[in-house]
């Protein structure tokens, strides 16, 4: 492979190396300049203040509660979009792949239609059960589980599909029934694919603000009390704030990563 | 009353583009039978509704005295061998041994893991038993499978084309391997595959199999030398099938007019007088000399030319013209005693007791 790769041409390779730099230093510069704008101080003043802890804390907490609903509902459709043919099958995949697609407001405006409080499935849940996604945390969780779904279902599908349907199959010989074979073999073989989508939905709910600030004002996740901050003190406070959760969120993801590769890397290399 | 150790009654099932068209056969316990035809031909459709991956649209198998036509593939007691072997890739040797004592035996305690080091130890796997199978050898792979199919104490055994991916050495190593282990097993067996000599090694029965219905079914010596068919002729090596028509027939002997005009005799006397016939001539059995040979007993003697001369390796493939097509195996050393060259004569012999004929109605 090495002698017919492209990037052993000297020029090729410094074109790429240079729009290479110029993204990364896209992405970087921004981050690292608000980092700039801050002092200790400034940043102990905001983290003293007790809404602003708890909107991060409502942030990591919805997005672990919608994290783990992507698994319990999109890793079944995964599977079945991995292994079975139906008719209809290009709609589905194109259903799920829609919440990327759909402007975040839009979602939010949608879902109050439905999960409102005079929503079509909201008020009768908040009236049989009580449970109200207006303004509660279940509100936010929805919001973040549409926008973000997708990932897992996308990853888990990718992860079954590296799954040799054979090693179901001799499973099945074995004398393990269907559910046993999914525990057993096919579960854990395709737990990378499945672990990626988790984190990426995980980062993508803690970012989500358009479908969030709609279906659910309050109580506020942080990206909303950030904009609430840059409405009521000006631009200070909220580059504080989001420096301090930016901040959260990148040492969160350093730990997860490093769990995930822990998990995923137990003698399941492709052969 | 003692049942085959499997039997499938006229099982049909039509799948996609493949099907499967009314198969029947049975197996004597510690059978090997082998199922051959070329790919696309329903081999591993068959394997995989024997092993209860796919439910016949009619028909029925049996495995013993139990009726397993509807039954769910964990509770028909077979142990399927995949190609290479399909190895849980998150589980150790051991462990991969271990799944299926998981779910046969109730006892999976202390006696479950003396269960597990006596399979280590038989197959020869106590060295590797804590390693992952990925870096496992052709034959290391082999036994482990072998060894965790057993553990879950399988009724039948089905290989499908455990050989076909391997280079060839490695193959021929690992095919003798697995012949002895198989004997000394003594469990029934199923083994499909497209290799005429890995049936011939294997196999106690052979079935033909083409477009999802059984050809020919019987002992490797029957298909060898009395295939039913054009295909199986073909397909087990006789390259050479003629057409023609049955002159007479005495004493044993059938006299043939090929569709070419020339008359050849053979002791076959199965096909009746005046009927269209195939005659089937084996490569291996035309003995090629320099001139006409004066104390041969060959009743059917062709000047040849010779049209073309291929290299197999251990042997040479001549392509003959004796007024009809005919293809001879040479062995290197007659073909350099000889000293054919292309567009050369020879004299072409063949034993009216070779000459297979097949009887088209």
């Amino acid at each position: 492979m090495r002698e017919t790769n492209p990037l052993q041409s000297r020029m090729l390779f410094f074109v790429f190396s240079f729009a290479s730099g110029l993204l990364l230093a896209f992405i970087l510069i921004p981050l690292l300049r608000m980092y700039t704008t801050q002092t200790p101080t400034s940043l102990m003043r905001i983290a003293e203040m007790e809404d602003v802890r708890s909107a991060i804390g409502l942030s990591l907490e919805a997005a672990f509660l919608t994290a783990l609903l992507a698994v319990i509902f999109g890793i079944p459709l995964a599977y079945i979009l991995s292994r079975a043919a139906f008719p209809g099958k290009g709609i589905v995949e194109v259903l799920v792949d829609l919440p990327l697609t759909v402007p975040h407001t839009v979602v939010g405006i949608a879902l109050l239609y439905v999960f409102g409080r005079t929503g079509i499935i909201g008020q009768p849940i908040a009236r049989l059960t009580g449970l109200n996604f207006w303004g509660t945390i279940s509100g936010i969780v929805i919001a973040m589980l549409f926008v973000s779904v997708p990932y897992t279902v996308n990853s888990a599908r990718i992860g079954f599909e590296s799954v040799d349907p054979r090693l179901e199959k001799v499973a099945r010989t074995l004398g393990a029934g269907p559910w046993r074979v999914f525990s057993c073999v096919t579960l854990p073989l395709a737990r990378r694919g499945i672990i990626t989508g988790l984190m990426l939905t995980y980062a993508r709910s803690i970012s989500e603000f358009g479908a969030v600030i709609i279906l659910s004002y309050y109580p506020m996740t942080a990206p909303v009390k950030i904009y609430d901050l840059f409405l009521q003190s000006g631009l200070g406070d909220s580059s504080a704030m989001a420096v301090l959760f930016l901040t959260v969120v990148l040492i969160l993801f350093i730990i997860l990563r490093q769990l995930a590769r822990g998990l995923g890397n137990t003698g399941n290399k492709p052969s | 009353m003692s049942f085959p150790a499997l039997s499938l009654e006229r099982v049909s099932l039509a799948l996609g583009a493949f099907a499967l068209r009314d198969i029947s056969f049975s197996l004597e316990m510690g059978q090997v039978f082998v199922i051959l035809g070329p790919s696309g031909s329903g081999k591993t459709m068959l394997l995989e509704t024997i092993a209860g991956f796919y439910k016949p649209d009619s028909g029925r198998i049996r495995i013993g005295d139990r009726d397993v036509t509807q039954a769910t593939p964990e509770t028909r007691r077979i142990g399927f061998m995949f190609q290479d072997y399909a190895l849980f890739p998150h589980l150790t040797v051991a462990q991969n041994i271990n799944f299926g004592l998981r779910f046969r035996r109730k006892d999976s305690g202390s006696a479950g893991n003396s269960r597990i080091r006596d399979l280590l130890a038989q197959l020869g796997l106590e060295r590797i038993a804590e390693r992952k199978p990925t870096n496992l050898s052709g034959g290391e792979k082999q036994r482990v499978a072998l060894a965790r199919a057993l553990a879950a104490e399988p009724a039948l055994f089905l290989f499908d084309e455990p050989l076909s991916a391997l280079d060839a050495s490695t193959r021929d190593t690992l095919r003798g391997e697995l012949k002895t282990l198989l004997c000394e097993l003594g469990i029934t067996t199923i083994y499909v595959t497209h290799d005429l000599t890995e049936a011939l090694i294997f196999a106690d029965r052979i079935a033909v199999i083409r477009d999802g219905a059984l050809l020919q079914v019987g002992a490797p010596a029957d298909i060898f030398n009395a295939p039913v068919n054009e295909f199986v002729a073909k397909f087990v090596g006789t390259d050479n099938v003629i057409e023609g028509r049955v002159l007479s027939t005495h004493d044993g002997i059938s006299e043939i007019e090929l569709a070419t005009g020339q008359i050849v005799e053979a002791a076959d006397n199965g096909a009746t007088r005046s009927s269209r016939v195939l005659a089937c001539i084996r490569p291996e059995d035309v003995v090629l000399t320099c001139a006409a040979p004066t104390n041969s007993g060959a009743r059917n003697r062709f000047s040849a030319r010779i049209v073309n001369i291929e290299a197999l390796g251990p042997v040479l493939k001549i392509h003959l013209d004796c007024g009809f097509p005919l293809s001879v195996y040479l062995t290197r050393q007659s073909f350099l005693e000889l000293g054919i060259a292309k567009g050369g004569q020879i004299c072409a012999s063949i034993k009216a007791s070779v000459i297979h004929l097949i009887g088209c109605s």
